[in-house]
């Protein structure tokens, strides 16, 4: 009998057993920091992005899921970038693809931009605070001999 | 049944064809204005929402063939190393623009005289600065009076914040006893006329959700409107047509609900950017003019201009908070602008310093170039990057070739089965010596300027933001389509102000002079009222 976490679903392409993969993928993708500063890339909602900017992308990544062993998650860090690695060999279409909308997905996430040092929110309205800079380093323009190339009647 | 006869048709509602509006606007004739987009909301651009450089790829692609909604048209340009980058909607293109505002230089209307290359002008500098500075108050501009490189002017507004990337990158050029100036942009840096000033997002080329970035439709809009303009969207123009006497009587379009309607009009202006405007009327065809309408010299469509992009990145260590103020207005440099014979090419170029990419660009770039990767170096990788890069766009002068220009495309239609544009380009030997010796002083500044690591390339293929000279005015009705007031030599109701009638393109972004030309064409057309078609 299939569990209902089992089933796959429109706005639940995987089932249990890919989305155990697809953390682990993505842990290896962008593991977090040992600070604690920056999330690993298995905390953020990877599918309902993919499923908003890049559907097209979704078969490639259970194509790539597929492709990994029912202990991949459990494996060190090491251990799951080398199998990684050898992924991006054998499937570097997809792979590449898929790894831009994981890198894309990451850092549009607040909990990401924040661990980098930006503002919370999206850049409207909060804007940024410019310095307005030092406008006397223009002294050695105007002092110099620049001048536009004048047009004789 | 066609409808009411109007006074002025314009046809679209971007750069040019507001200014026009707006100044027509003047004599209360009937004028109104179609527009294939829609108006935009600001609410709803990408910068209100947190995967605003997601939908920066998508939905608000600077391609239309990537946009490809049905108020677009798509545009062959499979046999271009450049692609056309535009936006369709009240507005036009300047939603999505970077803001950079510079005017061409007296020198740029008179290369023929100085430099034996292309055409002149049969107009000059004087003669548009008045409305250059109409425009700059119209638009709000920003900038630092003073410029060497130009003749006396005054913008509006102080000028935007260079910030670290722009001082960082201004020692430099200062290193090398090189000019260099705060850009003149297109966005405010203090409140004006109701808007509230800039503040420093980021993303201007999303459209601007503070309302900063001056695009038509939030400056010469709602002024020519409040004058009595009607400006109708979602109408996309076919055709224009003419009468028995060769006269344009007006323009066939196909409204919100698709149906084909008949607007007559007194006269004529395409306002539709130089793709936009040669297609339509090489698809005005008819017994009188079977190559299209205006196109007795058959230079409706050639001579296409683009403005040939390169790019060159420094990475510095230290951190330049790069991602933040406008994207693209910042400082820029003219000290090749003008022909030097001795580096082998005629003309030149101007390099503008650009601010850098956001989070997912900086990921997104550093992946696909091989810097930032997968794994567990991952972190230390974009830390590295992100915030530290400057960048400079060498924008290097094309000059007119007929061989560059618009065709319809056989095959390709647009929603309403009009037929597409193709683009035939190809980079001169002259633009490419230019833009190889532009990415080297691009590189020489950035060295100086202390970065750490240096990368260039070019042209850069979805950078035609600039579409020149397809329609060209000149006094000689066999060497082009419009005269030095923008009238069709052939059909007298009919004027062009978009850019399609540069003579040649300099080495700038052209929205400003784009502008200024449309002023003083309806300038012209205001004081010519009683002998309009003489």
């Amino acid at each position: 009998m299939t569990k209902e976490d089992d089933l796959i679903t429109t706005d639940k392409p995987l089932g249990k057993a890919l989305e155990k993969q697809l953390r682990g993928l993505l842990d290896t993708l962008i593991p977090a920091t040992e600070d604690g500063v920056m999330l690993s890339a298995a905390d953020i909602d990877l599918m309902p992005y993919l499923q908003l900017h890049s559907a097209e992308s979704i078969p490639m990544l259970i194509q790539l899921l597929n492709e990994l062993d029912d202990q991949f998650a459990s494996l060190t860090q090491t251990a799951r970038e080398s199998i990684v690695e050898q992924m991006s060999i054998t499937h570097p279409g997809p792979f590449k693809i898929v790894t831009l909308q994981v890198f894309a997905c990451y850092y549009q996430d607040e909990r990401a931009q924040r661990g980098i040092g930006m503002d919370a929110g999206p850049p409207f309205p909060r804007g940024n605070s410019v310095e307005p800079g030092d406008l006397s380093l223009l002294d050695p323009v105007i002092a110099g001999r620049h001048s536009y190339r004048k047009v004789e009647d | 049944m066609p409808n009411d006869i109007v006074d002025v048709l314009i046809i679209g509602a971007g750069a040019s064809g507001a200014a026009v509006a707006w100044s027509l606007a003047d004599t209360r004739m009937r004028i109104l204005c179609l527009e294939q987009g829609d108006w935009m909301n600001s609410t709803e651009y990408p910068s209100t929402k947190m995967d605003w450089e997601a939908r920066q790829q998508k939905e608000f692609n600077i391609d239309p063939n990537v946009r490809a909604n049905d108020w677009d048209y798509p545009i062959n340009d499979e046999e271009s190393p450049i692609s056309v980058v535009n936006f369709n909607g009240v507005g036009g293109s300047t939603i999505l623009y970077g803001a950079h505002f510079p005017r061409l230089h007296p020198s740029d209307f008179k290369v023929k005289s100085l430099d034996g290359v292309a055409a002149d002008w049969p107009i000059d500098y004087d003669l548009l600065d008045p409305y250059f500075a109409q425009n700059d108050r119209m638009m709000g501009v920003s900038g630092l009076a003073g410029d060497p490189f130009y003749p006396p002017k005054q913008p509006p507004l102080p000028p935007i914040p260079l910030g670290l990337v722009g001082e960082t990158v201004a020692k430099g050029y200062n290193k090398l006893g090189w000019h260099w100036w705060p850009s003149d942009s297109a966005i405010i840096s203090q409140a004006y006329e109701g808007r509230d000033k800039c503040l420093n997002l980021g993303p201007c080329m999303t459209g601007c959700s503070q309302g900063a970035k001056s695009s038509t439709d939030i400056t010469y809009w709602p002024a020519a409107i409040r004058a009595g303009v009607e400006l109708k969207t979602q109408c996309r123009v076919r055709e224009i047509t003419i009468n028995k006497q060769g006269m344009a009587d007006g323009a066939i379009y196909y409204d919100a609900e698709g149906n084909e309607q008949h607007q007559r009009a007194e006269v004529v202006v395409m306002a539709g950017n130089g793709i936009g405007t040669p297609r339509i009327l090489l698809n005005s065809c008819s017994s009188l003019f079977p190559d299209g309408l205006a196109n007795s010299s058959g230079l409706v469509g050639k001579n296409l201009m683009f403005h040939p992009v390169g790019f060159v990145q420094g990475l510095f260590e230290e951190n330049l908070e790069s991602h933040k103020g406008p994207q693209a207005c910042c400082i820029l440099s003219k000290q090749f602008y003008e022909t030097d014979i001795e580096r082998g090419f005629t003309r030149g170029y101007n390099m503008q310093v650009s601010r850098g990419a956001g989070p997912v660009g900086t990921a997104l770039q550093g992946f696909v170039s091989g810097k930032i990767p997968w794994g567990s170096k991952h972190h230390a990788a974009f830390k590295e990057r992100f915030d530290h890069v400057a960048a400079l766009a060498i924008l290097c002068e094309d000059l007119p070739e007929e061989h560059n220009c618009v065709t319809l495309d056989p095959k390709l239609v647009d929603s309403d089965g009009i037929p597409a544009p193709k683009i035939h380009y190809k980079l001169s030997e002259n633009t490419a010596k230019m833009l190889k010796h532009g990415l080297s002083r691009g590189e020489e500044v950035m060295q100086a300027a202390g970065a750490r690591e240096i990368f260039s390339g070019g042209p850069v293929r979805p950078a035609g933001w600039h579409l020149l000279g397809t329609a060209r005015m000149g006094n000689d009705p066999q060497s082009s389509v419009v005269n030095n007031w923008g009238r069709s030599h052939d059909v007298k109701n009919l004027f062009i102000v978009d850019g399609s009638i540069f003579v040649t393109a300099g080495g700038l972004n052209p929205t400003s002079t784009i502008q200024a030309l449309a002023l003083y064409i309806a300038d012209s057309m205001k004081k010519n009222l009683a002998n309009l078609f003489d």
